[in-house]
């Protein structure tokens, strides 16, 4: 698993799904804190973080359901105009969920709305990055997940560093902890 | 490469393309005399004053650096050729000119260190700034027809500095295409 020590990865586990529990689960009422008895009863909808709610799926005690960023709203939103949607707000790691989520729930059609989205919105990020203005950009980064996020910042820092390099400089620089010399304390 | 502490940084930082630029031959005309250097890269000299030779560029600067010598301008540097590869830039929209693989750093170094020997100076640096904004931005054109279906893509004449700052994002974006692109093959 090459993404066993990937942070975003880690991090996309955690993401919220819900799930609907097919068998009664005893010791685990956190999940469903409406009675005082520390079971969950059969069909009982909850939130649970992914890589839980995985793991409870391959034993068959849950069914994972659509979590709320890909119901029809947002592939409404998507449709109109898929560059300005707040993905990050929604779900800051839409497009891994997603792929997650692929194999694990019955709807087929994920692939194609990440895929259709990703297109879209990778062309504003690739106009945005080569454009790198200030004024435009802090509005336009919120709008964006995790992966986009580094997609733009790979751009956007080769870019200012050949534009840094470009404007001179001396070629040797002092490190800066030869600077000053302390006086040794006695 | 500087960068190689960094698991994302995948590219050389311009310095570091520069210090490979300087390994380009240019011509200079020596104004004193000096027996053949030998090196580990290869024989230079010897030198006769106002007689040219070839040497590679960091000598040529460290030269010049000590008033030892004057340097040449490439051919490609002369306006009258940089005129005609600005036009061919702007004429055709996806195809890239052959330029020298250096160009920026080279073009970069000697405005620095050899600024009087080169004639036209003004002129010389804004058209290869042209030449450059030109060039960027088709390769920006150029990467916004990738799609699920790409596998590879072809850059013609593409010079050092240009690989340098698309690589990043180029690599970036043709990765997350391809992971999304997976099930898709699953899905049928």
């Amino acid at each position: 698993m090459s993404q066993y020590y990937d942070i975003d990865d880690i991090l996309a586990d955690d993401e919220l799904v819900p799930a609907v529990f097919q068998v009664a689960a005893n010791g685990v009422g956190l999940f469903d804190s409406s009675d005082e008895m520390n079971k969950v009863e059969q069909g009982s909808k909850v939130e649970l973080p992914f890589w839980l709610a995985r793991e409870l799926h391959l034993r068959q005690a849950v069914s994972i359901n659509l979590p709320p960023c890909f119901n029809q709203k947002t592939r409404d939103e998507l449709v109109a105009d898929a560059a300005h949607v707040d993905l990050k707000n929604r779900c800051p790691y839409f497009y891994e969920l997603g792929c997650k989520l692929f194999s694990l729930v019955g709807d087929k059609t994920i692939a194609l709305l990440l895929l259709a989205a990703f297109q879209t919105r990778y062309k504003e990020v690739l106009i945005k990055a080569q454009t790198a203005a200030m004024t435009v950009a802090p509005k336009f980064l919120t709008l964006l997940t995790k992966e986009e996020t580094k997609l733009y910042e790979a751009a956007q820092s080769s870019m200012s560093a050949f534009k840094k390099w470009r404007m001179g400089g001396p070629r040797f620089q002092r490190a800066s902890v030869l600077g000053r010399k302390r006086r040794p304390s006695d | 490469m500087a960068a190689q502490s960094d698991p994302q940084g995948s590219e050389f930082s311009a310095a570091e393309l520069e210090f490979l630029a300087e390994d380009e031959m240019i011509e200079i005309v020596p104004n004193m005399r000096m027996e053949s250097l030998n090196l580990i890269s290869g024989d230079f000299g010897p030198f006769h004053p106002q007689i040219s030779t070839q040497v590679p560029l960091w000598l040529a600067m460290a030269l010049k650096k000590r008033g030892k010598c004057t340097i040449r301008p490439p051919e490609w540097m002369l306006v009258e050729k940089l005129m005609q590869v600005l036009e061919a830039e702007r004429d055709s929209q996806k195809s890239f000119q052959p330029l020298p693989f250096h160009y920026v750093e080279i073009s970069r170094l000697l405005f620095d260190h050899a600024r009087d020997d080169i004639p036209d100076i003004y002129m010389v640096r804004s058209l290869i700034e042209d030449i450059k904004d030109v060039r960027f931005y088709k390769i920006g054109t150029g990467l916004e027809v990738i799609s699920q279906r790409t596998t590879a893509l072809k850059l013609n004449h593409l010079t050092a500095m240009e690989v340098n700052i698309v690589r990043p994002f180029l690599v970036k974006a043709l990765q997350t295409f391809n992971k999304l692109d997976n099930p898709e093959i699953h899905k049928s």
